[in-house]
């Protein structure tokens, strides 16, 4: 076998090259380039993201067979290599729980990690991640599905954390608030699949926030450079008999504090507002979504969804309420696109959308997605919508029927 | 970043020109817009003021030949408009990017030099996926590596970080080679030295420990024994299986030969650890000394035919059984090195035929 048809190509290229061609080759093929030559032997082993992904799996039937192929591979891969780990991810694999992810946070602990993305399969206990890990003191993102996080009483937070991302992980909510006011710098924080009654969010750097799950009430105390907020606050009925409202969530403290008064802040970068399950009869609620709206001057996209609970009701009160939360000079002036699903046609939602389309003049699409298939209530709808002034010219309405 | 640097630029530099001198020592004229999305070429341009004439042309890094330089300027020429889409940008970057592997790899060389860094995330994504999903002979032919790993480093196993069953069968093939190898290797040397797990347990290393706290010899001894023989019938397994490995992939007669090597060697190395505590008190069914040893050993392979033979006979099985298991060379007395051998390998092809 004859290699020297010409002068090697490409074991003399930097370092630095050598790791960018590494880290784009899956995880196995990179490690496999050991065996190139000699030169390449131990190339691999300074690369510093380290990406295990449904490309590392073996294909083979026997789940306790791959699950200890794979863990043996990352573990052996993790004694192999050398120098700082910057990324760490496990993603789209059906690894579960085992106890040698404690040795591998241990180690990353110890070799500068940034960047942590620990997916885990369904099947047996949440992880429950190691005192060792809260020393990570380079932890810029942070992402974990099915682990459990128990900060010790020392622990001062994560000084560089950026990101945060935490799905379906069990954690007290004085843990996870007190986590998220000790990372100064938080700029993007996910929580989902959550079920803890109360939270506060203190982050005054926060630009990306989305929850979703079960939550009694979420503040947002000091959030001023909000880009991207998206809401989902899901409950489950027995929480909701124990309610003094009738309604399903609860957005009276989203925004601070009990007074219903004009927000202190404007929200000035927020751009992007999501809202799901958003009751349209209770009128705090409306109250708190409006409110959020004319505080974002900027605003530019808006989803909003209905609650799905509604009884149905025709009768409505409050029509004034409009009148004097939202002046005829409001005006967002660079709402372009607005989504409105599940809506059941009562009343205050048509006034909502009244609402938006006369104070919109940059608007250019309004998709709106009912939730009942009677026809008649459909057409019931329309007609009420066809009445009102459009401000923008442009504005193109959907009202999306079917599926 | 060219807007700002632009605004520092005294306007007497502002010439839509620029002179760049490649590694070939020619020097070619460039249209500064172009040139200037080269982060190196913008770093001359600012800091030592080159590149206005033909007399101080941009000196470029040594990787930059003039091919790869029009490569460079086009690549530039195409990005640095701004109004492009990044559909546009992607579908140009496919079709520029389509070339032989050679100049890809110059290529990543030079926009490397010239701290392109785009053009160094495309190139080096073309090379990750030309690497991606071939075998090491494939990527040694096209990248015309030399296959340069000495036999002794292709042994070591790859750690099992790979899944191709190719692979694992090489290593599972070299692996036993190996061992072969290093068995003959032994029966040459008086001295061993291997290292091997110490299976014994907690409680052993704890009787044992105690043990060693001035106990007569007589009771040490029968401790130890039992020990031994525990410690014995562990490597006497583990060894078996590496024979029986062995055997399958060599033919009857040596196989033979490497399981008597297995054999006296199991018997005749000792850890480190032992050696130390024990030197008065050696393996009990080696009582036997070490010149001794050694002569069991040279005898091996002389044997192995007249073992061969005597294998077939029924009558030894039952009675060397016993014997051995029974530890009896506690009475001082060194059999016949020969005999012994035909003890133990008899024992041996009976747990042997256990554990079938």
């Amino acid at each position: 076998m004859d290699d020297f048809s010409g002068p090697d190509l490409i074991s003399d290229l930097p370092q630095s090259i050598i790791e960018t061609i590494l880290i784009q080759l899956p995880i196995r093929d990179a490690v496999r380039t050991s065996i190139l030559s000699r030169k390449w032997r131990y190339k691999w082993s300074t690369i510093t993201q380290l990406v295990f992904d449904e490309k590392c799996y073996p294909n083979c039937h026997d789940r306790e067979a791959v699950q200890k192929n794979v863990v043996e591979f990352i573990t052996r891969l993790l004694f192999l290599h050398q120098g700082p780990i910057h990324k760490f991810q496990i993603v789209n694999t059906s690894l579960q729980n085992c106890s040698a992810i404690n040795q591998w946070i241990l180690f990353l602990s110890r070799n500068d990690i940034k960047d942590l993305d620990l997916e885990l399969a369904e099947g047996g206990e949440f992880f429950r991640m190691p005192s060792c890990f809260f020393g990570c003191e380079k932890l810029t993102r942070l992402e974990l599905s099915r682990c459990e996080l128990d900060p010790p009483v020392s622990f001062k937070g994560f000084s560089c954390l950026k990101s945060l991302n935490l799905h379906q992980v069990l954690i007290s909510p004085e843990a996870i608030e007190s986590l998220i006011s000790s990372c100064p710098l938080l700029e993007s924080l996910s929580l989902s699949y959550f079920d803890c009654l109360a939270l506060t969010v203190c982050a005054p750097n926060l630009k990306y926030l989305c929850l979703e799950g079960e939550f009694k009430e979420i503040c947002l105390v000091d959030t001023p450079l909000l880009v991207e907020l998206s809401v989902a606050m899901y409950m489950t009925d027995d929480v909701a008999e124990h309610m003094e409202q009738s309604s399903t969530c609860n957005f009276v403290k989203f925004l601070g504090g009990n007074d219903l008064g004009r927000l202190a802040i404007m929200y000035n970068n927020l751009e992007t507002i999501e809202m799901y399950q958003v009751s349209f009869e209770d009128m705090k609620e409306i109250l708190v979504v409006l409110r959020l709206i004319t505080s974002s001057p900027n605003l530019k996209e808006l989803h909003i969804s209905g609650s799905s609970n509604i009884s149905a009701a025709t009768y409505a009160a409050g029509f004034e309420f409009w009148e004097k939360e939202c002046p005829s000079d409001s005006i967002l002036s660079q709402l372009k696109v607005v989504k409105l699903t599940e809506m059941s046609g009562v009343p205050h939602e048509i006034e909502f959308i009244k609402f938006l389309l006369g104070c919109s003049p940059a608007l250019e699409t309004m998709s709106i997605i009912p939730s009942m298939y009677d026809l008649e209530c459909q057409l019931k709808m329309l007609v009420e919508l066809m009445k009102f002034r459009r401000a923008s010219t442009k504005a193109e309405i959907y009202f999306i029927r079917g599926d | 970043m060219s807007e700002i640097d632009m605004s520092v630029i005294k306007p007497e530099m502002m010439k839509p020109y620029i002179w760049l001198q490649t590694s070939d020592g020619s020097i070619q004229q460039v249209e500064q817009e172009i040139a200037m999305f080269c982060p190196f070429i913008c770093q001359e341009i600012i800091q030592k003021g080159t590149g206005s004439s033909k007399n101080c042309a941009i000196c470029l890094p040594e990787k930059v030949s003039p091919a790869m330089l029009s490569l460079v300027l086009d690549y530039c020429r195409f990005h640095q408009v701004p109004g492009r889409s990044n559909k546009e940008r992607k579908s140009h970057d496919e079709k520029f990017i389509r070339m032989d592997t050679k100049r890809l790899c110059d290529l990543t060389s030079a926009a490397d030099s010239l701290q392109l860094r785009p053009l160094v995330d495309l190139t080096s994504r073309t090379l990750a996926r030309i690497i991606e999903g071939k075998s090491p002979e494939e990527i040694r032919e096209i990248f015309h590596l030399p296959d340069d790993l000495t036999e002794e480093e292709k042994l070591e196993p790859l750690k099992n970080t790979t899944d191709d069953p190719r692979i694992r069968l090489l290593n599972r093939l070299y692996a036993k080679k190996r061992k072969e190898l290093k068995e003959r290797g032994r029966l040459k040397n008086v001295e061993l030295e291997e290292e091997h797990v110490d299976e014994r347990s907690v409680d052993d290393l704890l009787s044992f420990i105690n043990g060693n706290d001035g106990d007569s010899k007589g009771s040490k001894t029968s401790k130890n024994k039992k020990k031994n023989r525990r410690k014995k019938e562990q490597k006497k397994n583990s060894t078996l299986t590496e024979a029986s490995e062995v055997k399958k992939e060599l033919s009857g007669h040596s196989a033979v030969s490497d399981k008597i090597a297995g054999t006296s060697n199991m018997y005749t190395e000792d850890d480190t650890f032992s050696h130390k505590e024990f030197d008065d008190d050696e393996d009990v069914d080696d009582e036997i000394d070490p010149a001794l040893q050694a002569k069991i050993d040279r005898h091996i392979c002389s044997e192995s035919r007249l073992l061969q033979r005597i294998v077939g006979l029924p009558q030894f099985t039952a009675a060397t059984t016993a014997t051995a298991e029974g530890g009896s060379q506690a009475d001082g007395v060194a059999p016949n090195p020969t005999t012994a051998i035909l003890f133990r390998y008899s024992a041996l092809l009976t747990t042997y035929d256990d554990d079938n």
